[in-house]
This record gives structure tokens, C-alpha cells and sequence, in this order.
């Protein structure tokens, strides 16, 4: 699936879906904006109410590991997301809602696999 | 898919049922399973159910402008929460705290829920928190007062027609959710099956009032409608195993060890 029609899918998923269960305050970061992660997977915990993800980034700010939290293991299996998509130290590219302060790190609502699956939804904190 | 033909198939024979008088005999059951109701002609509502999406009909939610109207004593408890979580990361659900009822039910859908029906019972599994409720019908119920109250209290049901009615009780005073209710509060569901989609796909509608002398000034009605989902059972929810984790690895590090978790 080429990834603008994936980003149309997922704006449809958002569009239709219910409030999502707030489990903490999700205020820092931007959901109005998509940012695209590159990285080696240091740890992953795929877990509710949030995933825990550890991804060496190297970009132009320099090589280092950025922490992220996101979706539910629950609703992301829902999207399709199943236990051999990745593992520790494979590159993958994930999709974050972006901290508003700028800092690393950031709300994953998507991730897309080193064969190029991509699961996830694009929208609130759950 | 299963569950939908089930679901359909039940439809279609309570239309070819609701002709019919008198109904047929209730089917052979285990001795110690009472079945007061004619069990072979009522609706089925097993299966897995998500939030209702039909963007020209009513939504998932039919309810009245403005939610429960709160006393003044509920208004000081509910004020006196929020002073001390606003802010915070402080939440039930971060907590890994179940909503309780009538959060669980209204709540429901996005993480789905699972109804598995049995003649004397009806057992409610909301994904999100693994909250589970068992709707005990007609004599499977017992005395609630000889229960500790919880956030999903005791659940007492009967049949009136197709509609399954369910009176709560036993429920603790909860300010820790959308719903604020006092430990006085009770809550009347009444299942039903409600228009289906224009594909076909059964619709699961739910009045609920909440009553409560303490915290509510006149009693709280909303109308709740899933649909089916297919080839879905709901997922475990294991919430607290990530800190519990956090926890023992610590642990291990404090002891210059490292915890074999592959």
C-alpha cells in the first residue's frame, strides 16, 4: 500500500472512531502533525495501556536512543500489529505524534516493519 | 463470521417465531440450571460487539444535552477529585483501575466487548482492564447484600419479551469517573437488538438509567447501540505486568544481575 493511500485509511479510521480511552494526559504531544522515526530497536514492549519502544536514532541532531510510548498492544493488534512484524535490532520506521516541546521522543501510532507493513492508526492517545 | 450467522439466524427465527403461538418448549437442560424463560425463543446477544458507527442514524450514544445533573454533595466530591488529579497522570485507567459501571458498559466498544449467554446467565467481557460483569437471570441470582460492593456491582437480570432487563446494585461510590455516582446509586440496563445496519449486520442497543438518591438530582438515561463484529474475541488486557517488570528489573539491577526475560 503506497503510503498516501495508508494515511487517507487511517485519517478515515480517525474520522470514524470513538473517543478513544484516556489513561493519562496526552497534552504534550502533537497530534495534529506526523513525524517519520527511523531506528535500530534497542527494546520493545508491547504492552497496555502503552507500548514502550527504544529506537537508536541517528539524525541531524547526532546518534543517540530516543524513548517512545504509544498505542496500546490491544488496539494495535486490532490494526493488524502480530508478535513477528519486528524484534530487537531490526531497523523499522515508525510513525510519532511529536512531543509540542520539540524534545525527542513522542506518541508511536503507527509502525512499519523491515519488510514495509506498516500497522497502526493515526490518532489519539488510547 | 461465525457469530454474525449465528446472530442473524437468531433474528431471522424470532421473526418466524414472533408469528408463531405457542412458541416451543424450552430445550432439555442440565438439572442444576434453572431456565425459567422459554430460552429457545429468545434473542441471542453472544458475540463480540464495537461501537456502533451509522452516520445517518442516531450515533453510539443517544442521550440527554448536559449528563447527569449532580447534587451539590456530588458537585463538592467531584470538584475535591479533579483538584487533586487535574494535571496529573493520575487516572483509574492509568492506574490500570477498571472504569466500573456504568462506565464499562457505556465505555465499551472501542475495546470491544464479548457477551457469551447462557440460559441463567449472561457474561459481559470489556476488553479494556479485562473488567468482566456476570448478569445472573432470574433464580441464578442471589442476595446481593451478602456481597461486597464493587466498581461493576451485582447484576440481576429477567426477560421481559425479547428485552433483557438487568437491575444493578452493590455498587461503590465512585468520583473517579465520567459517571459520578454514590454508593446508593442503582442502574437499569435493558438489552435489545435495535435496527441493523443496512448491510445486515446486527446492532445491540442498550437503555441504561442510573438512579441515585444521594448524588443525582433526577435519574441519568442514555442509550448505548454496538455492532457485531466479526471473527473477533475480545483480547486479554494485562496492564499492570509493565510496571510489575519495571519493578523486578530493578530489583535485579540493585543486585548487579540481569533478569532472563527471552
Amino acid at each position: 500500500m503506497k503510503i498516501s493511500n495508508l494515511i487517507a485509511v487511517l485519517m478515515l479510521a480517525v474520522l470514524g472512531s470513538a473517543p478513544a480511552l484516556a489513561h493519562h494526559s496526552a497534552v504534550q504531544f502533537d497530534f495534529q502533525n506526523t513525524v517519520l522515526v527511523e531506528g535500530k530497536v534497542i527494546q520493545v514492549r508491547f504492552a497496555n495501556p502503552h507500548m514502550h519502544l527504544v529506537l537508536a536514532v541517528s539524525d541531524a541532531k547526532g546518534a543517540r536512543e530516543i524513548t517512545f510510548e504509544g498505542h496500546s498492544r490491544n488496539n494495535m493488534s486490532r490494526q493488524g500489529l502480530t508478535p513477528n512484524l519486528f524484534k530487537v535490532g531490526d531497523t523499522i520506521t515508525i510513525r510519532i505524534a511529536p512531543m509540542r516541546n520539540g524534545a525527542d521522543g513522542g506518541y508511536v501510532t503507527a509502525v512499519r516493519g523491515p519488510d514495509g507493513t506498516e500497522v497502526g492508526r493515526v490518532t489519539a492517545a488510547d | 463470521m461465525e457469530n454474525m450467522k449465528k446472530i442473524s439466524a437468531t433474528l431471522v427465527a424470532l421473526a418466524v417465531l414472533s408469528a408463531c403461538q405457542p412458541a416451543a418448549e424450552a430445550p432439555a437442560t442440565a438439572a442444576d440450571v434453572p431456565v425459567a424463560a422459554d430460552t429457545a425463543a429468545l434473542p441471542d446477544f453472544s458475540g463480540a460487539w464495537t461501537t456502533y458507527r451509522n452516520a445517518a442514524a442516531a450515533g453510539a450514544f443517544t442521550a440527554p444535552a448536559g449528563g447527569p445533573k449532580l447534587t451539590a454533595a456530588a458537585q463538592a466530591a467531584v470538584a475535591d477529585y479533579q483538584s487533586v488529579t487535574q494535571g496529573t497522570d493520575y487516572s483509574p485507567g492509568n492506574a490500570c483501575v477498571g472504569g466500573g459501571m456504568p462506565s464499562s458498559m457505556l465505555g465499551s466498544g472501542g475495546y470491544p466487548m464479548e457477551i457469551i449467554q447462557r440460559p441463567e446467565q449472561l457474561f459481559v467481557i470489556y476488553e479494556a482492564h479485562s473488567e468482566m460483569r456476570r448478569m445472573f437471570i432470574d433464580d441464578e441470582a442471589q442476595d446481593p447484600s451478602q456481597f461486597f460492593p464493587e466498581r461493576n456491582g451485582y447484576s440481576r437480570a429477567h426477560w421481559e419479551g425479547q428485552r433483557l432487563i438487568v437491575e444493578t446494585v452493590n455498587l461503590k461510590t465512585q468520583v473517579d469517573t465520567r459517571y459520578p455516582h454514590s454508593s446508593q446509586a442503582t442502574i437499569r440496563e435493558e438489552y435489545y437488538f435495535d435496527t441493523p445496519q443496512a448491510d445486515g449486520t446486527p446492532v445491540l442497543a442498550a437503555d441504561l438509567t442510573l438512579t441515585d438518591p444521594l448524588w443525582l438530582e433526577e435519574p441519568f438515561t442514555i442509550t448505548k447501540r454496538w455492532q457485531a463484529m466479526a471473527d473477533y474475541h475480545v483480547k486479554s488486557y494485562e496492564c499492570a505486568e509493565p510496571k510489575w517488570l519495571d519493578e523486578l528489573i530493578s530489583l535485579y539491577e540493585a543486585k548487579g544481575l540481569t533478569m532472563v526475560q527471552e
